[in-house]
């Protein structure tokens, strides 16, 4: 009897409980979870305080994908680095690895053959092309435009068969821009490919043109970030030209052969996800004005430093520290290398700039915004949690 | 004289700093940590808006950690990196969030989480990548992965796990 009773008395307290967390709920907030296993927001997720349709404060939580590279090289041989570079970015391996071989040249003194330098900045450029194309089609699936993202998926593939004849890998290189040079020679039949791919693009770019309105409606006006914001959150590329600001790591602080090649810098001056959107298109059709370039002027000679053709592995690494800047297709990549002597870095710090982009930058974007306008901002800040979470 | 050498030289002599020149637009300048704020503020003032980014070096044979700022002036296209070393058991040295804002704020939080360095000032140190982490911050160089992994995720009598343990 006794124990009935106390069940009762149980009972009236979780009911108690329910009724005021009834109560709670009546309440217009609520919390709502964007990701991580979102098939819209990729392996990252956003904490949504919401009123109604209205979000109050966004939290970014990242760590889904945390692998812990930077660790990891320091136990490694920069030639396997090389390699774990390309997964440090699912969507552009190849920039990655040219960021990592260029801190290893410098710390080692290493000077590059010039044709070796031609063809880590075409590869670097068609990489930034298909890299910009996935965003497109990201960008569109998010906002319900399937024929943006199928267009998109289907002309990428032409510049991952180009990958596939140049580097072995359609996706990962595994570490094609190494130490020294490129691994292998591009084959003959390479430029004329490269070319036809090109024209491939162009065509899809015009396609894309006809498909525009349905695009503009969602995002004019949708997460506007001003100059001064856009700094101090630390954004960098395409965002922060898209905000205004004339700057390209490219032009600024040129590596490999940029500052003999001629090229514009795409600017705008909204700042909303649609003039991001656009700075994308722009910035394809700058890429494909260097590739075209680069192929004209492409020297004969080596395609690597003769003495890494069959790399030492007992090689140490100079003592010294070195900061390398790019610009890869989200921003500014940078990788910081320390070495005390030994064989393997001793600190190799890893600057994605999809870390800024995807923590403070879409916090305070979406702060303010509707939740219908979640997709449309987060994907229009062409994010790589695999960048960030490194 | 270039714009480059004249802010090197403007800074080396308002703050008695040794500022040395790798390359062209790379300037590395070793700065004691009382005076981070001090030259923070200035530079920003001296048009270096971007972090680009913040590092921390182990350097456990000295006992000291070493923090690295990467500063990037868009106005004048170069990078000076300030460079400050700290006692490494107890790692505590001054936010620079006051400067550069959000893009400080939220590198500082992952230095915090992977090397437990103590940012004064800075309001929200919470952990950023890794959920429900006990241990000591994992990317110090006494802290052993190997074992970690051995105790945490391996079974010594799995026949294909007992491999990695010798």
């Amino acid at each position: 009897m006794s124990e009935r009773n106390s069940t009762i008395k149980i009972m009236r307290g979780s009911l108690g409980t329910m009724i005021n967390q009834i109560e709670e709920l009546t309440d217009s907030e609520y919390d709502l979870y964007f990701g991580p296993a979102h098939p819209g927001s990729g392996n990252f997720s956003v904490k949504l305080k919401v009123d109604g349709e209205k979000i109050i404060s966004a939290r970014a939580d990242p760590g889904y994908l945390h692998r812990g590279f930077e660790k990891l090289m320091e136990y490694r041989l920069p030639i396997q680095n090389a390699v774990l570079s390309d997964r440090i970015c699912i969507l552009e391996p190849l920039n990655w690895n040219l960021v990592h071989a260029e801190a290893v040249d410098e710390l080692m003194g290493i000077e590059v053959p010039s044709r070796a330098k031609y063809i880590r900045v075409l590869m670097a450029e068609l990489s930034r092309i298909q890299s910009h194309i996935i965003w497109y089609g990201v960008f569109s699936i998010g906002l319900g435009f399937d024929t943006g993202f199928k267009m998109a998926f289907g002309y990428r593939d032409y510049i991952l068969d180009i990958f596939e004849l140049i580097t072995g890998g359609r996706v990962y290189p595994a570490g094609y821009i190494c130490p020294g040079g490129v691994r292998r020679d591009i084959p003959k039949s390479a430029q004329d490919k490269i070319l036809k791919v090109l024209d491939k693009i162009n065509e899809m770019i015009k396609l894309e043109k006809l498909e525009n309105p349905s695009l503009r409606s969602r995002t004019e006006g949708v997460g506007v970030l001003s100059i001064n914001d856009a700094i101090r959150l630390g954004a960098t590329g395409p965002v922060l030209r898209a905000s205004g600001m004339q700057t390209d790591v490219r032009k600024d602080d040129p590596y490999e052969i940029y500052d003999e090649l001629d090229f514009e810098i795409p600017v705008r001056k909204e700042g909303d996800a649609y003039a991001r959107y656009l700075i994308g298109i722009e910035e394809i059709k700058e890429s494909i004005k260097i590739i075209k370039q680069v192929l004209s002027r492409l020297p004969d000679g080596d395609f690597i430093d003769p003495s890494f053709k069959k790399p030492k592995l007992s090689a140490k690494i100079p003592q010294g520290e070195v900061y390398i800047r790019n610009e890869i297709a989200r921003g500014e990549a940078g990788v910081y290398m320390v070495s005390n002597g030994g064989n393997t870095p001793y600190r190799c710090k890893i600057r994605g700039p999809s870390f800024l982009h995807m923590i403070p930058v879409l916090e305070y974007l979406l702060k303010g915004a509707q939740i219908a306008d979640v997709p449309a901002i987060y994907w229009s800040l062409n994010i790589c949690p695999a960048d960030m979470d490194r | 004289m270039s714009k480059e050498k004249e802010i090197l030289d403007d800074f080396s002599s308002k703050f008695d700093v040794k500022v040395k020149t790798q390359r062209d637009r790379r300037a590395w300048v070793s700065i004691k940590k009382t005076d981070l704020l001090d030259i923070s503020a200035w530079l920003k003032e001296q048009g270096f808006t971007h972090l680009s980014s913040l590092s921390v070096t182990d350097w456990i044979d000295d006992d000291k950690y070493e923090l690295t700022y990467h500063l990037w002036s868009y106005k004048d296209n170069i990078l000076i990196t300030l460079k400050t070393k700290i006692n490494r058991k107890n790692p505590v040295i001054k936010s620079v969030s006051s400067v550069w804002g959000e893009n400080a704020q939220i590198h500082e939080r992952e230095m915090h989480e992977l090397f437990g360095v103590k940012f004064e000032g800075n309001n929200d140190l919470s952990p950023l990548f890794l959920e429900d982490w006990k241990g000591v911050p994992p990317f110090k160089k006494d802290f052993d992965w190997r074992k970690y992994v051995r105790e945490e995720f391996y079974d010594k009598n799995n026949e294909r796990e007992s491999g990695y343990y010798d």
